[in-house]
């Protein structure tokens, strides 16, 4: 009976103390898949592991509009996944109170990659990044605190922070992880550019022509895979007299960085018009008409497109046909990434028809 | 700070204890894990004594009841033999578990002293009041409806002995609206102190780093969220001389690149060497908003009534704050 109980002692300590380092590790882990041939991710996975109950926690915080001050401002309402988590058919888009906000809505994919976020790359963490829109007078609106606050009144919240994060304390911290465990999964690596590079499909001519173009004109900014070198660069824009943006000298406060903006990704360049950081450009022609004749050679106006981007007729039709073939429709459609309640609307869409 | 494992090892002690006195009366209030092994100590013992199954054992199939009671026959002779045996493993399990997760802590906790810091926000020799007038160096009249900080990576040293004491990683906001915020308490083992040293802000490792809790939380206020960065310091106020609405002026000072560095390492030597001897030992230091006027650099509400940004006029403020404290005992 003594060596019994001694053994049920240690028995009951033993699975006390599995069942209680196991209780910390109930989450299912998501494993984030590097696409072939991609540069290694720079998102620190270590110190955010990603987990099912993390990305469910994320995609609802995206989509709800109690993030913003007066309810109507979900992420979402900027970051539309059929627009390749950019504004739709808006130069800028729209925030509390009847504002609109001082820039182009970027759309989010292959974030895992960037290492500074918004067009000036003020922001040094993908982790940090909601806080801004969160709390900006003229987008969201709210405070961090008045967030939490809601989110803490909320049963469900209480036991899905408590699924990701092992208890229902809900903080900052915890908030915006989730939401990066939500759009770092957003990965764009499947359109027919990449099943191409994959030996799975090809181009038709005008594709096969643009892409050549592309090679010769484009790709030092525009580099593969990310179709973004990351860098900052005054590509020769009038200055908007009324928004009076300087770009990226905002952060750096030096005068070499006047009016350059972060290169954006050409991936589903199709579905995110419009395009510049004031989304001036109403269509990718106009883009590569300004590339063609409308470059302004300021100060700090980009050696590479000072002198303009000499482009025919021809070759904008023909580079309008390769940046179609970027269109990554199995991403604009993928479920996990819609809205809560809608995954199945997004499934009966047959993919692979964008354009 | 070191609450857990304190409580884990009185809690550790406590079974100890109510092991080898086998008596299975509770001396201390344990924790509720530790409580349960005692209850099935204590339920067994009493099981024993009593001559029947414990609840567990009743609701087993005869067949399995058979064969557990025929081991107990069997084990019958030598009970008292096991009954010792269990305890010294028990307890020697106990100890093992105690060495390997306490001893460092026990060791620190053994001979620490706790120093408080108390911060005195000063208008010159003045206690801040929130509801007083003052007037600047520049004859510039001003009240202060915000002062805030952050005190950081703080190292106390005896200079006598060399001997020098680190608390990295620990971060303090001491906000003027909050009084608790003014104390830091530190548990040091040095036998006296004679300089205090400590950042003025958050150094830069942690303004890279992603999202932080606790004092580094965002929600605080104290960070740029479109320009990554802590503020380290903020003061804010009205001043009739303020060309703002309200005639409010607000100095957001942060920074942490290059030449927008406005972390300052503040080294405060001690009037006297401050003896360890009493448990809790007391230190006061003061901070001169003055100082944030014309320490070094001449900065006047009426020429620059805000700073909200890493820049030029943040780092002339950060080298004025640099000079604001002293330290009294």
């Amino acid at each position: 009976m003594k060596l019994i109980t001694t053994i049920l002692i240690f028995f009951t300590l033993f699975v006390v103390g599995v069942s209680w380092v196991a209780n910390t590790s109930r989450t299912h882990s998501i494993i984030f898949v590097v696409p072939k041939g991609w540069p290694q991710p720079v998102y620190d996975f270590k110190q955010n592991p990603l987990t099912q109950e993390g990305f469910d926690l994320g995609k609802k915080l995206f989509y709800d509009g109690r993030l913003s001050k007066d309810g109507n401002f979900p992420c979402a309402s900027c970051h539309q996944q059929f627009a390749a988590f950019a504004t739709y058919d808006h130069n800028l888009s729209h925030g509390f109170n009847n504002s609109f906000t001082k820039r182009n809505a970027p759309s989010l994919f292959n974030l895992a990659w960037q290492k500074e976020f918004m067009w000036d790359g003020g922001i040094n963490h993908l982790d940090l990044q909601p806080l801004a829109p969160i709390t900006d007078t003229n987008e969201m609106a709210e405070t961090i605190t008045n967030v939490l606050n809601k989110l803490k009144k909320d049963t469900a919240y209480k036991r899905m922070f408590k699924a990701a994060f092992g208890d229902e304390n809900i903080s900052t911290q915890r908030m915006t992880k989730a939401l990066s465990q939500f759009v770092v999964m957003m990965v764009s690596a499947n359109s027919k550019y990449d099943r191409v590079m994959r030996g799975e499909d090809s181009f038709n001519l005008p594709q096969r022509l643009g892409y050549e173009i592309f090679e010769r004109k484009c790709v030092s900014c525009h580099t593969e895979p990310l179709f973004t070198d990351l860098s900052y660069r005054n590509t020769g824009l009038a200055t908007d007299d009324y928004l009076n943006d300087i770009g990226r000298m905002k952060i750096t406060n030096d005068a070499n960085d006047s009016l350059k903006f972060k290169v954006p990704s050409l991936r589903n360049a199709a579905v995110t018009a419009p395009y510049g950081h004031d989304g001036r450009f109403a269509s990718l022609l106009r883009v590569m008409m300004f590339y063609n004749s409308g470059v302004v050679n300021a100060a700090t106006t980009d050696s590479l497109v000072k002198h303009g981007i000499s482009l025919s007729n021809y070759e904008i039709g023909q580079l309008t046909a390769f940046i179609y073939t970027l269109t990554d429709s199995s991403f604009l459609k993928d479920p996990r990434f819609a809205s809560p309640g809608y995954e199945s609307r997004t499934q009966q869409v047959p993919p692979d028809h964008i354009h | 700070m070191n609450a857990a494992p304190v409580a884990s090892h009185s809690c550790t002690a406590t079974i100890l204890l109510n092991i080898s006195s086998a008596t299975g009366l509770l001396l201390y209030r344990p924790c509720v894990f530790c409580n349960a092994v005692l209850q099935i100590i204590i339920k067994n013992n009493l099981s024993k004594n009593e001559g029947v199954f414990t609840a567990e054992y009743k609701s087993e199939p005869p067949s399995v009841r058979r064969n557990k009671s025929s081991i107990r026959d069997i084990l019958l002779g030598t009970k008292n033999l096991f009954l010792n045996f269990k305890y010294i493993t028990a307890a020697i399990f106990m100890l093992l578990l105690l060495f390997f997760c306490n001893a460092e802590t026990i060791a620190q906790e053994g001979s620490a002293n706790k120093l408080v810091i108390n911060f005195k926000n000063m208008v010159g020799d003045q206690l801040l009041k929130t509801d007083s007038v003052y007037t600047n160096p520049f004859g510039e009249t001003f009240t202060v409806r915000t002062f805030k900080y952050y005190i950081s990576n703080i190292v106390l040293s005896d200079d006598v002995t060399g001997e020098k004491q680190f608390y990295n990683n620990q971060y303090f906001l001491v906000d003027e609206d909050d009084s608790t915020s003014k104390k830091i308490e530190l548990n040091t083992t040095l036998n006296s102190i004679t300089s205090v040293n400590f950042l003025l802000g958050v150094d830069s490792l942690k303004n890279v780093s992603g999202i932080q809790t606790g004092n580094l939380d965002p929600a605080k206020g104290m960070f740029w969220t479109w320009n990554t960065g802590y503020v380290m310091a903020k003061l804010e106020g009205y001043s009739p001389v303020a060309k703002t609405p309200q005639h409010a002026f607000s100095y957001h000072v942060g920074g942490y690149k290059k030449n927008e560095q406005t972390v300052r390492q503040i080294s405060l030597v001690l009037p006297q060497k401050l003896k360890c001897e009493n448990a809790i030992i007391q230190l006061t230091v003061q901070a001169n908003i003055l100082a944030w006027f014309n320490a070094i650099n001449a900065i006047k509400i009426g020429d620059m009534a805000f700073c909200h940004q890493p820049g030029i006029l943040a780092v002339k403020l950060a080298d004025n704050y640099s000079k604001m404290f002293n330290v009294v005992h």
